[in-house]
């Protein structure tokens, strides 16, 4: 299981560069057809890669604590100790706090499995820059109160809620995750255009 | 005819759309580039929180500082500021010179040493923060889980040096614990945090908080501490002042704790470091709620 996780975790953070630059080639690709057959390929890594984010970070929060074994009492230690680091953002109170510690691991990971899965990979991607746009709110929301505050983000090493983390995630995870979405409603968008568009073998031939 | 025309002149109008989009998603995506691989270098410089609790011997507090409003507001310095009350004391810059013989810790303890799970929180007095956490959660878990056997409480000063009085206050506590009088001298202490945080008046409730012949044998404690009894409190039988070579005893405890609190490190106050039957959890800091804290316990009881 650590291996999964810093599986994920290489993924999620170096996978990045290959989608913007599979982004970028495609956009290069004149011929249309090919363009969009190199588009839809880059989707599906770009699925995988920001689902590996969500899976990472959900492992990183359900995984036990440093010393302890796998169990569903060493998970349910990792999820208490996880409400302790969401309810220091002083956002929440204590009982949303243990609530939001519960649900958003399981949350994350659902999240990761349907972004993989690549089914109706346009919402999923979309849910996935609204979550992103939450846990950077929150983070900024730390640091302009001064918190001095692990951001509990669960993937890559402990950080410190602050313009740090802000860049990281904004970056490293958002911009994937929006890129994402924009070029599966793209995909989409082209693929009802190209079907609309599609000849009528009468209409073609009318005077 | 015109239906062809039509066709050909959507198709090119469509075309030149689709090359414009094209060019601004290569120029988005580029961007994207660029920004990413600047974030690795900035991301690469991030300062992490500690995240375990192993001492390292070269780690150092860049900034310790009291959470949350208190960030970032002076620079780490190794000594204490004196309190404005004292007397320029040659001890209130310097830790207590070594004795001859160890000094035996004051007991800043609740408990039993022999409960499963170990809780040490390093604290300011002075700190606001620090006060919550008492207040809020360390009251009623040594009311019930300490009490129960099932935590053992362990405070460590470590005064701030933004915070005026509370190196003062760290040692009123410590002259306190070797009378037998932490617990009551630290509730009182942050019972009335804010009117003695502003006029230093620190004796006043260290007195309140305990009867007269232990409140003078803590003044002989403090003497060399730079204590000067405010003139209502002052009679023949306070030590008053520091004699001319005198060191204050109890800052070797103090320092003692700051030192253990730089290896871990400590950046804000509270910290505290959680330990079960030997293993230590990662540090938390900030002030934490009892519901919260309390169920973290059940789990770890539960292991």
């Amino acid at each position: 299981m650590d291996f999964l996780y810093k599986a994920l975790s290489f993924i999620a953070f170096n996978g990045c560069w290959f989608f913007a630059a599979a982004l970028v080639a495609a956009f290069v690709i004149r011929d249309r057809e090919k363009r969009m057959q190199f588009l839809r390929v880059t989707l599906v890594f770009g699925g995988i890669i920001v689902g590996s984010i969500f899976l990472g970070a959900a492992l990183g929060k359900l995984k036990p604590l440093e010393g302890f074994a796998w169990g569903l009492a060493s998970m349910r230690l990792s999820i208490t100790y996880f409400a302790i680091q969401v309810e220091s953002y002083k956002i929440l109170p204590a009982g949303a706090s243990m609530v939001a510690a519960r649900v958003l691991p399981f949350g994350e990971l659902l999240l990761g499995l349907w972004l993989v899965a690549g089914i109706l990979r346009r919402y999923a991607a979309l849910l996935a820059s609204i979550v992103f746009v939450g846990f950077m709110s929150a983070i900024a929301y730390a640091y302009l109160h001064g918190l001095k505050i692990d951001c509990g983000c669960g993937i890559g090493p402990p950080e410190e809620a602050g313009p740090a983390a802000l860049l990281r995630d904004g970056l490293r995870f958002f911009l994937p995750a929006l890129l994402l979405t924009i070029g599966s409603f793209y995909v989409r968008r082209n693929r009802m255009g190209a079907a609309a568009a599609s000849p009528v073998p009468a209409a073609a031939h009318a005077d | 005819m015109v239906h062809v025309t039509e066709g050909k002149g959507a198709r090119k109008s469509a075309e030149i759309a689709k090359s414009r989009v094209f060019g601004a998603g290569r120029f988005f995506a580029s961007l994207a580039i660029l920004m990413m691989g600047f974030s690795a270098i900035l991301c690469a410089k991030t300062q992490p929180v500690a995240a375990s609790t192993q001492p390292s011997a070269s780690a150092q507090p860049a900034q310790p500082v009291a959470s949350p409003a208190q960030s970032a507001a002076a620079p780490a310095t190794a000594s204490p500021k004196p309190a404005a009350s004292a007397k320029p004391a040659t001890s209130a810059s310097k830790p207590a010179s070594k004795p001859a013989q160890p000094l035996v810790a004051p007991a800043k303890s609740y408990g039993s040493p022999n409960a499963p799970i170990k809780m040490e929180v390093f604290t300011d007095y002075e700190c606001p923060s620090c006060r919550n956490l008492y207040e809020n959660t360390l009251k009623d878990m040594i009311n019930d889980y300490v009490a129960a056997g099932k935590v053992y409480l362990v405070h460590h000063d470590y005064p701030l040096p933004m915070h005026k009085y509370g190196y003062e206050a760290a040692r009123w506590l410590n002259a306190s614990a070797e009378v037998g009088k932490f617990a009551s001298v630290e509730e009182a202490l942050y019972d009335h945090q804010n009117d003695w945080a502003a006029d230093g008046n620190i004796a006043k409730y260290v007195s309140a908080a305990m009867s007269p012949a232990d409140f003078k044998r803590v003044t002989a404690i403090m003497r060399g501490c730079g204590f000067d009894a405010p003139p209502a409190m002052k009679s023949a039988s306070f030590a008053v002042g520091a004699d001319a070579g005198d060191t204050c005893s109890v800052d070797h405890y103090i320092e003692a704790d700051r030192a253990l609190g730089n290896k871990i490190p400590v950046q804000s106050t509270p910290t505290y470091v959680i330990s079960y039957k030997g293993k230590q959890l990662p540090v938390g800091a900030g002030a934490v709620s009892w519901p919260i804290l309390k169920q973290f316990f059940d789990s770890l009881l539960a292991q």
